[in-house]
């Protein structure tokens, strides 16, 4: 009797198995393991907060979420209205600062484009992403 | 030992005959905008294969950008219906790539993720987009470079300086592209300017910025290793008034 239940239950297991193996094979190349930024390119709360006032805060989030709340100081520059406030950025920006942008959380890809377009269409250096984003901000200063 | 096994794989197959079912045609669509759409519209229609009823939880889309919304709450078995999801292009360019997760009470696919891939169409590339010379360096031109899309015939640009302290010249350096000189009367004084491009025979704009900015800041102590010494801020920039007039949907993360 209990020898079966184990046969039973090894049986049950292979088959559940089967799907699993299946579902790993065919989404092997759609799971992102990685973050996409590189370590370089990140900064976390305690780094950044080092640099004093040679940063210059800048939240990728949609209007209404800046409106909410925000980094005291930072500047506001999604892609919903780049053309618009990018000039108000560079207004505030002089050689030698540091930018570090902000979304919502990890998982949110708006302040590693935002940054990305700084790098290379304004071509400003020393742009980084908070690692943690608005979330770790706030665990870290509330 | 067979018994069980019968049994079991009976059970399997009677709970997969009664299941909630629902099928997507596509989980991924490419869109295609013009220079002049506001928004990309993608239409991801289902069905419900199952035999019972299937309800919607949730429908969240991965960016504040895309709006997502069902035609119902609920989809009776063999009933069709489609998930829109509304990408607002904004001031975004190149390729986007935005998520719509579909959350049901189907216990066998309670989550679907939904793939809209949308192909921003670039009529003029700007580069850089900011320019800027140090208070007392040499008043120098410098470039900026317009390069036309692949896709597009752009003869001629209309350069726009919103100061008189800049004054800009526009040259054509070869087949779709163009060269703007950019240049201050001085850099005495902290100054700014936006530039408005403008293809001719094309209402739609592009922008770059000028600066002559101030000094470089004073130096601080180097509080870590990605610090460089000799650099630090003299003024923190100030708060920005919060801009109004603009929701974006619920449930998302940004």
């Amino acid at each position: 009797m209990k020898l079966s239940l184990t046969r039973q239950a090894l049986v049950l297991v292979a088959l559940s198995l089967l799907p699993a193996v299946g579902e790993a094979i065919y989404f092997r190349g759609k799971i992102s393991w990685q973050s996409p930024i590189p370590p370089s390119e990140l900064v976390s709360v305690d780094q950044a907060r080092t640099w004093g006032e040679n940063v210059i805060w800048v939240d990728a989030r949609p209007d209404a979420e800046f409106a909410r709340d925000h980094v005291p100081g930072a500047l506001s520059l999604n892609e919903d209205r780049w053309n618009e406030l990018l000039p108000e950025f560079v207004a505030s920006w002089s050689p030698g600062k540091k930018v570090v942008v902000y979304c919502s959380a990890e998982s949110c890809d708006l302040a590693r484009e935002a940054a990305e377009r700084l790098r290379k269409e304004a071509q400003i250096p020393d742009v980084f992403v908070l690692e943690g984003g608005w979330e770790a901000w706030l665990k870290k200063n509330r | 030992m067979k018994t069980h096994i019968l049994a079991f794989a009976l059970s399997i197959t009677v709970c997969l005959g009664a299941r909630a079912e629902l099928k997507f045609d596509k989980t991924e669509i490419e869109l295609h905008p013009t220079p002049a759409d506001k928004q990309a519209v993608g239409h991801f229609t289902y069905q419900n294969t199952g035999k019972t009823p299937v309800k919607f939880k949730s429908v969240k889309a991965s960016c504040g950008c895309t709006a997502a919304q069902t035609q119902k709450d609920e989809v009776p078995p063999g009933e069709k219906g489609e998930v829109t999801a509304t990408f607002n292009i904004g001031d975004r360019t190149g390729t986007q790539v935005k998520t719509v997760t579909v959350e049901t009470d189907d216990h066998t696919n309670p989550h679907t993720v939904l793939t809209l891939r949308t192909i921003i169409p670039q009529l003029l590339e700007v580069t850089p987009t900011f320019v800027f010379w140090k208070q007392g360096d040499k008043p120098d031109a410098k470039p900026i470079t317009v390069k036309v899309g692949k896709e597009f015939t752009v003869n001629n640009i209309k350069v726009t300086s919103s100061s008189p302290d800049f004054q800009t010249k526009v040259e054509e350096t070869g087949k779709g592209e163009f060269k703007i000189d950019v240049q201050p009367k001085d850099t005495n004084s902290n100054l700014g300017t936006t530039l408005t491009i403008q293809p001719v025979d094309s209402p739609k704009l592009f922008y770059a910025t000028a600066r002559v900015t101030g000094a470089p800041p004073a130096p601080m102590a180097p509080a870590d290793q990605k610090a460089p010494a000799g650099q630090a801020a003299p003024v923190a920039p100030t708060d920005q008034k919060a801009p109004v007039g603009k929701t974006a949907p619920s449930g998302q993360t940004h």
